[in-house]
């Protein structure tokens, strides 16, 4: 559950950004390289490269080398996560419910006890 | 009253507790008592308000690895019949204040059972993204859309 969690946050805070937002959308329309992807941005090619590794190391894209031109591909993985919110909901529920059985079944036992 | 569930945005827990109802709604109702399940150990929860009543604070905190209490549920009690039901929102505060933060109306039902008590969770979620986690990091309004504009390329794509 928590690296479930962490997988979530890494995705929330990649998507805090516009541009990454932005980027995630591109590549969301299929592969590109890195130069396609940082043409429309008005962004020094060094700044744009730190977006590109922080999605990277979120796991949410993936790049590789062809020659002398890196593409980026989408993991479509960690999005799966961010649908699956209501199953997270759920188990919460259910250990809830599941801790307070056992504590309800403990407290009678001890009751019965005495 | 209770319309029917949404299934993108509801869920329901059953649950049948083989212990008498007042044991079951006691472990709810008593905050030291509730404390001692609410939040999966090792983590600590406080509850800071419980007043069982329409329009009364319900407020917990969560101590994760030793450390400060941290705020959980900010929340208000809509109906609270004893032994029967307990219906809280965070999306709104005691005394009906609307809060910052809404996600979520809970409906805790609790029923004469054979076997002891009919205990039912009933959770009704705003969108089908967690806003507070959203707003805990300080994102703006509508990355909900983003991400399910995002998830829809994503799958288009696969």
């Amino acid at each position: 559950m928590a690296q479930y969690h962490e997988q979530l946050d890494s995705v929330f805070q990649a998507l805090a950004d516009p541009t990454r937002r932005a980027v995630l959308g591109r590549l969301g329309q299929g592969p590109a390289s890195i130069s396609d992807l940082a043409r429309p941005f008005d962004m020094a090619l060094p700044s744009f490269l730190k977006h590109i590794h922080y999605l990277e190391d979120s796991g949410l894209i993936q790049t590789r080398k062809d020659g002398r031109v890196r593409t980026c591909v989408i993991e479509k993985k960690p999005f799966a996560a961010v649908e699956a919110w209501l199953d997270t909901q759920r188990a919460i529920w259910e250990g809830r419910t599941d801790r307070l059985e056992r504590y309800v079944m403990a407290e009678q036992e001890q009751e019965h006890k005495k | 009253m209770i319309r029917p569930p949404n299934p993108d945005l509801d869920l329901t827990i059953s649950r049948i507790i083989k212990a008498p109802r007042s044991a079951v709604w006691r472990a709810w109702t008593e905050p030291r008592r509730f404390e001692q399940w609410w939040i999966p150990a090792p983590a600590r929860c406080k509850v800071v308000a419980m007043e069982l009543s329409p329009a009364g604070s319900f407020v917990t905190q969560i101590s994760e690895n030793g450390g400060a209490f941290m705020p959980h549920v900010s929340g208000c009690f809509l109906a609270v019949d004893s032994l029967e039901r307990i219906v809280f929102t965070d999306s709104l505060l005691g005394g009906w204040r609307p809060s910052e933060q809404s996600f979520i109306t809970a409906v805790i039902t609790f029923k004469e059972h054979p076997s002891g008590t009919d205990y039912t969770a009933y959770a009704m979620h705003k969108n089908n993204a967690d806003r507070k986690m959203h707003e805990e990091m300080g994102f703006y309004e509508g990355w909900g859309t983003v991400t399910e504009q995002l998830a829809k390329l994503v799958e288009q794509q696969a």
